[in-house]
């Protein structure tokens, strides 16, 4: 992980923007959390971790158009960068390999032991 | 008006400190939630979302840059200021550290000091009700003798609702004793009161198990502490309506349960008992012309006190049948609250008590901060030479007065906040062996809010003082002056004013010493004075038990005893005999007049064991029928009058007798008050009292341990206890001592605050002197010449301020002595030494630097140019 600095809010946050492809914007985002996970995203979280993201690269962000409700305020849509991507399927190689490394009769102690 | 869009106010805030350069997206975030929620969830709901997600995004990542200076607009000056203030502060570190520490010190004591005053200020206040809640006070009129004081008869209590309707509760309160108590076969000796019903009314002494009414109604009723309750019966609330045994003769039922007395009151008891038992025990309280408990009254809300005052006034002359123009007890109300500061009596009003000491060390206080607040105007305003050009160069591009006045008080600011906080890190070091000194309980103030609004005031305060008079003339200097002349020479008037402050300093510091040096004699002069009898080797203890019944085979075993040499019996203890009464009579005596004797009861061999001088006739004999004769004292023969007072007539209340001895005046209360008159008459050992014990010197342990098995044997009830009379004299003065001790390191405070500045002074005037001492050198000047040079100003002001402090002290200490009828004289020396010695520590303060000026190599100082 030294490679790519990635929080695990912000892993989840670049996910989902992979889900939403190109209608990815703040509200969009938080809704499709919030709808995924059951949790609660706080909107303060949200915008400094893609803050962050974008300062690091791993997301690149353009003014779109605006909608009602916005009142003429433009969305900001989101996009995952190569970089970002590379980011994602890096940390996703590292799980695996642990998750494999693991030997199955740990597995199932564990479970036994719960 | 109905609202359209989300809250205004936290809409205002968003757009206030968001980042630019997202904030319309956010925003438009947030306006979408915002209004889908209104048709999904309300109005009031969506509100409060947007409220929270407003709250939510007030992070460091969606928060823009600030500039400081949008929020300040002469930001750029200050903190040029404060960089300028820095770098003097690091450019000159022996300045830096003398005025620092300097400061520190002093902040650090009077902080320390202000906090004592605070804790006396505060003792008592924490009842509910204070300003409707007074003592009564009493002032005997007996001829021409005024005597005020506190006490009272003992039926006022009950008596003051009866007759005014504004009085809403009463009660007497009697003086702190010792009892036993016991329980099964747990016993204790514990220290207590007795007060009438209405106590627990009065005062706010919370009550933790127990009703507030009818609680010392029935005579064997006692309250006790949570203490006690626990140390008994396990629990306040087991312990209530449990019996105690009391002195072994009788059981007293708990009615209620005190939490226990906090630091905060002056009254310290562990227990409560009714007043009607304290009556019982006390045939002579029933009469009206005997005082001695204290009285407490809570007025009716709305009552007028001065009205009351002289209502309450003659309350006496319906009861006391002698009551006469020349012979009366008038009553008076004071404030409880003010009870525990002020309560010295003169001429029969209530002047001074502890409060004198608490404005004392106020003064102190103030003193010791502004010694510290001098050195630095002192060393500031001799520094400016060296500033000078940077103050011309500023006002040359164009700063005003004001602005420079505003930097130097900067530099003050930065300096004593520095000093501030150290100051607070050495009170936290100080406060423990503080609290010990002056048996204080006095707990960190760091977490008290109005603590800090004080630290606060103080910092400022030290901020004007110190940095007001430097700014004042630095900022008035002519920049076309400075600039233009090589070497700008302070104008000689803020030199003199740079002299008058280390007079000023010096003065306080040697009043301060000799003060202490003052306090210290007579303190002295307290443990050494002779008082009339011989405290060392003499031990109390309290009569109990069988010792009462057959106290003449207690005696007798007593001195088969190793170690014992003398026994008598005695009502009181010989530190504090307090039974006075006006009720005497004799041959020649003017009816006009009715002047109060101290009364004590004495067993045999009285004279021999207390080691007290017979003046005249002879000591209570066994085989003389002594029960109706008198020994008085040589304070009472001159009342009396008599020529030859052996074998001549002497009344006390209803016993007709004779005087058989003159004893010579001996000192049966604290050296502030003059001797009474005194009458000892022969008891022979009843319920209480005290076996006065002489033991041999170097025989204490084994005494002590025999008098502890005669004890067992005789009153196995009572645990054994015993007091050394000594010590118990030494008790008496804890007050002066606290000051002795508080005074001497006071003292060496200033004179050390006050050093420092000279030091700082004289590193000064060497390097400003530089060139001159190594010119004078080449010449041929040798280093005594030099360091004469260098230090004789320093030193003749020292010398100015010892003769100005001299007569200012001479009042101050006097005045302080006339406090004690028994006092040392003030001796000329004591001026001398003080003197002498300011002048001496301020010469090797001087010296110091002033030698290391004179032997530097002249070459080092005159090749650099």
């Amino acid at each position: 992980m030294k490679k790519y600095q990635i929080g695990e809010f912000e892993e989840i946050v670049m996910l989902t923007m992979c889900i939403l492809g190109e209608d990815s914007y703040g509200v969009s985002i938080q809704k499709e959390i919030e709808a995924r996970l059951k949790r609660d995203v706080s909107m303060g979280a949200l915008h400094s971790a893609l803050v962050r993201l974008e300062e690091k690269g791993f997301v690149k962000s353009a003014n779109g158009e605006s909608s009602e409700g916005r009142e003429g305020r433009p969305r900001r849509y989101y996009k995952v960068t190569g970089l970002g991507h590379k980011a994602i399927a890096h940390i996703r190689k590292t799980r695996e390999d642990l998750w494999r490394a693991i030997p199955a009769a740990a597995i199932k102690a564990k479970f036994f032991s719960l | 008006m109905k609202r359209e869009g989300p809250p205004a106010f936290f809409h205002a805030f968003f757009r206030w400190y968001c980042n630019p350069s997202f904030m319309r997206n956010i925003e438009g975030d947030l306006l979408e939630f915002y209004h889908e929620r209104v048709k999904a969830l309300g109005r009031q709901k969506a509100d409060f979302l947007f409220v929270r997600d407003v709250i939510r995004l007030f992070r460091p990542a969606v928060i823009r840059r600030f500039n400081i200076y949008e929020l300040i607009p002469t930001f750029g000056m200050y903190r040029n200021h404060l960089k300028t203030a820095w770098r003097n502060l690091l450019n000159n570190k022996a300045f830096s550290a003398i005025n620092i520490s300097g400061l520190t010190l002093g902040l650090a004591c009077s902080i320390l000091i202000g906090l004592w005053v605070n804790d006396e200020l505060q003792m008592d206040k924490f009842h509910n009700d204070i300003d409707r809640i007074y003592t009564v006070t009493s002032v005997e009129y007996s001829g021409d003798e005024v005597n005020g004081s506190y006490y009272t008869p003992g039926l006022l209590g009950e008596e003051l609702p009866k007759v005014f309707p504004e009085v809403e509760f009463a009660a007497n309160f009697g003086w702190t004793q010792y009892h036993t108590f016991a329980v099964a076969e747990k016993k204790m000796r514990i220290q207590g009161n007795f007060a009438g019903d209405d106590f627990f009314k009065i005062f706010s002494y919370p009550l933790i198990a127990g009703s507030k009414d009818n609680l010392l109604r029935a005579p064997e009723s006692i309250v006790i502490s949570k203490k006690m309750a626990k140390s008994f019966f396990g629990s306040p609330e087991q312990a209530l309506d449990k019996t105690l045994r009391f002195e072994t003769y009788k059981d007293l039922k708990v009615t209620g349960v005190f939490d226990d007395i906090g630091d905060n009151s002056s009254e310290k008891f562990e227990y409560i008992i009714s007043w009607q038992l304290m009556m019982e025990r006390n045939q002579w309280l029933k009469d009206w012309r005997n005082s001695g408990p204290t009285a407490y009254v809570k007025l009716k809300p709305g009552t007028d006190a001065v009205m009351m005052n002289e209502k309450i006034r003659e309350f006496i002359k319906n009861y006391d049948k002698q009551y006469s123009k020349l012979l009366r007890l008038e009553l008076g109300l004071q404030p409880y609250g003010e009870t525990y500061l002020h309560s010295t009596f003169r001429n029969g009003k209530i002047s001074g008590g502890r409060i004198e000491y608490v404005n004392l060390f106020k003064l102190v206080a103030i003193f010791l901060l502004v010694i510290a607040c001098v050195n630095f105007m002192n060393l500031s305003t001799a520094r400016s030479v060296k500033r000078a050009r940077e103050i011309g160069v500023r006002k040359t591009i164009g700063a005003q007065r004001t602005t420079l006045i505003g930097q130097f008080m900067t530099e003050a600011f930065v300096i004593t906040l520095i000093a501030v906080v150290l100051a607070l890190g050495l009170l936290n070091v100080m406060l423990t062996p503080f609290n010990l000194l002056t048996g204080k309980n006095i707990p960190s103030p760091l977490t008290d809010i109005s603590f800090w609004s004080w630290m606060f005031g103080i910092t400022m305060f030290t901020t004007m003082m110190s940095g007001m008079y430097p700014a004042v003339v630095l900022s008035s200097f002519r920049p076309a002056v400075v600039l233009k002349k090589a070497v700008y020479n302070v104008n000689t008037a803020s030199g003199l004013v740079r002299k008058g402050l280390v007079v000023f300093q010096f003065s306080l510091s040697i009043i301060f010493i000799i003060g202490m040096i003052v306090v210290s004699q007579q303190v002295n002069f307290i443990q050494s004075t002779n008082i009339g009898y011989e405290k060392d080797n003499l031990l109390y203890v309290p009569i109990s038990g069988r010792m009462a019944v057959s106290f003449d085979a207690y005696k007798r075993e007593l001195l088969r005893q190793p170690g014992i040499v003398d026994v008598t019996y005695m009502s009181d203890r010989p530190v504090e005999i307090g039974n006075s009464t006006g009720g005497v009579e004799w041959e020649g005596k003017d009816p006009e007049t009715r002047p109060t004797f101290t009364q004590a009861q004495v067993g045999y061999d009285f004279i021999r064991t207390t080691q007290t001088k017979l003046v005249l006739g002879r000591d209570f004999l066994p085989e003389a029928n002594d029960s109706s004769n008198f020994i008085i004292n040589e304070t009472a023969l001159k009342i009396l009058g008599y020529k030859n007072p052996i074998g001549m007539p002497l009344t006390l209340w209803d016993i007709k007798g004779t005087i058989v001895g003159v004893v010579k005046d001996f000192h049966f209360n604290t050296l502030h008050v003059a001797i009474d008159p005194l009458i000892l008459r022969l008891g022979k050992g009843r319920m209480w009292g005290w076996t006065l014990i002489r033991i041999n010197a170097g025989h204490t342990q084994e005494s002590l341990e025999a008098i502890g098995s005669l004890q067992a044997k005789f009153s196995p009830e009572v645990p054994f206890t015993y007091q050394f009379a000594d010590e118990e004299y030494g008790m008496l003065y804890q007050r002066e001592k606290i000051v002795q001790q508080l005074s001497r390191y006071f003292a060496g405070m200033a004179i050390f605050i006050s050093c420092l500045g000279l030091l700082g002074s004289v590193i000064f005037a060497a390097a400003q002197r530089t060139k001159e001492v190594s010119i004078r050198k080449v010449m041929g000047a040798n280093v005594r010449q030099i360091v004469t040079l260098l230090s004789s100003d320093f030193i003749k002001l020292v010398v100015i301020a010892a003769a100005i402090s001299f007569p200012i002290s001479y009042y101050i200490v006097r005045d302080w002595l006339n406090g004690f009828q028994y006092h040392v004289d003030i001796e000329w020396w004591t001026f001398l030494v003080s003197g002498l010695g300011a002048v001496v520590i301020a010469l090797a303060t001087v010296l110091f630097h002033a030698v290391k000026a004179a032997v530097s190599n002249p070459v080092d100082a005159l090749k650099s140019e």
